[in-house]
């Protein structure tokens, strides 16, 4: 009724379209191999995690952080409804970022903003190398 | 600097992307549901030509310049879906809304024309 391959109406870009498909990668460069989806990025003060997390609000998304990871946990609900086309994944998920630097762990951050997740791990001042004076008596 | 990079974000055409989308039906009409995780309000656009409704977002993620990825699994892109429309829908009532990243469509069903009676007047 309101689905894509519904063929009794006439596209104008139909044809185009399936050419389109045809050739596009089905992986954009091999990604989308987990879900969600992360970006781990760092500049000079923190570390950033980044997940797509559409559809969820930071209430229903559980962040732990333990001794040496960083586990992102949720379940993603289903609409009721009689489904027609089913694409967005659903259900229990579970993501683990292994951190093997020393991070600031009480000023860890969280943001959800359009549902993309922000975690900001800042780096530890106390942790980075620094010179030791050795004073000659 | 920061002009230099605007205009150079725009002339790379950011990577197509179809959204995940599911279709379902209920009393009321059809829904759409769609994944667009990063689109802003001001970002999104629906148009109804004929009988498709087209669905563009640009997905522009929040990282400054300075940062070096680690790991990229997802990154700016723009979105684009097209969904036919049957004659079932009453175009004037489609209403849309945006949360958290999922764009919801509400399509409802035409109100049946019901059978009448036409009442037959005398001059």
């Amino acid at each position: 009724m309101v689905l894509d391959f519904n063929s009794l109406y006439a596209f104008p870009g139909r044809f185009e379209r399936l050419f389109e498909d045809f050739f596009k990668p089905q992986f954009a460069e091999g990604r989308r191999l987990a879900y969600p989806p992360l970006n781990v990025s760092e500049d000079a003060s923190a570390y950033y995690v980044r997940s797509e997390l559409p559809g969820l609000s930071l209430d229903s998304v559980e962040l732990t952080l333990t001794d040496k990871n960083l586990v992102i946990k949720g379940e993603r609900p289903t609409e009721q409804g009689k489904y027609y086309r089913q694409e967005r994944p659903a259900g229990f998920f579970q993501r683990v970022v292994a951190l093997n630097v020393p991070v600031d762990r009480d000023a860890v951050r969280a943001t959800l903003v359009d549902g993309v997740l922000t975690v900001t791990l800042p780096k530890c001042s106390e942790c980075l190398p620094r010179k030791i004076n050795i004073e000659v008596s | 600097m920061v002009e230099a990079s605007a205009a150079k974000n725009e002339a790379k055409p950011l990577p197509r992307v179809s959204p995940a989308t599911d279709i379902l039906e209920r009393e009321d009409g059809f829904y759409v549901y769609m994944d667009i995780p990063g689109v802003r309000r001001e970002d999104l656009k629906l148009d109804i030509n004929e009988n498709e409704l087209v669905v563009t977002g640009r997905a522009l993620q929040g990282a400054s310049e300075k940062e070096t990825f680690l790991e990229v699994q997802f990154g700016p892109g723009e979105y684009v879906r097209s969904v036919s429309l049957s004659d079932l829908v009453d175009r004037e009532n489609i209403k849309a809304s945006l949360k958290d990243g999922v764009l919801m469509i509400h399509l409802p069903r035409m109100e049946k024309a019901s059978p009448r009676r036409i009442p037959i007047q005398t001059v």
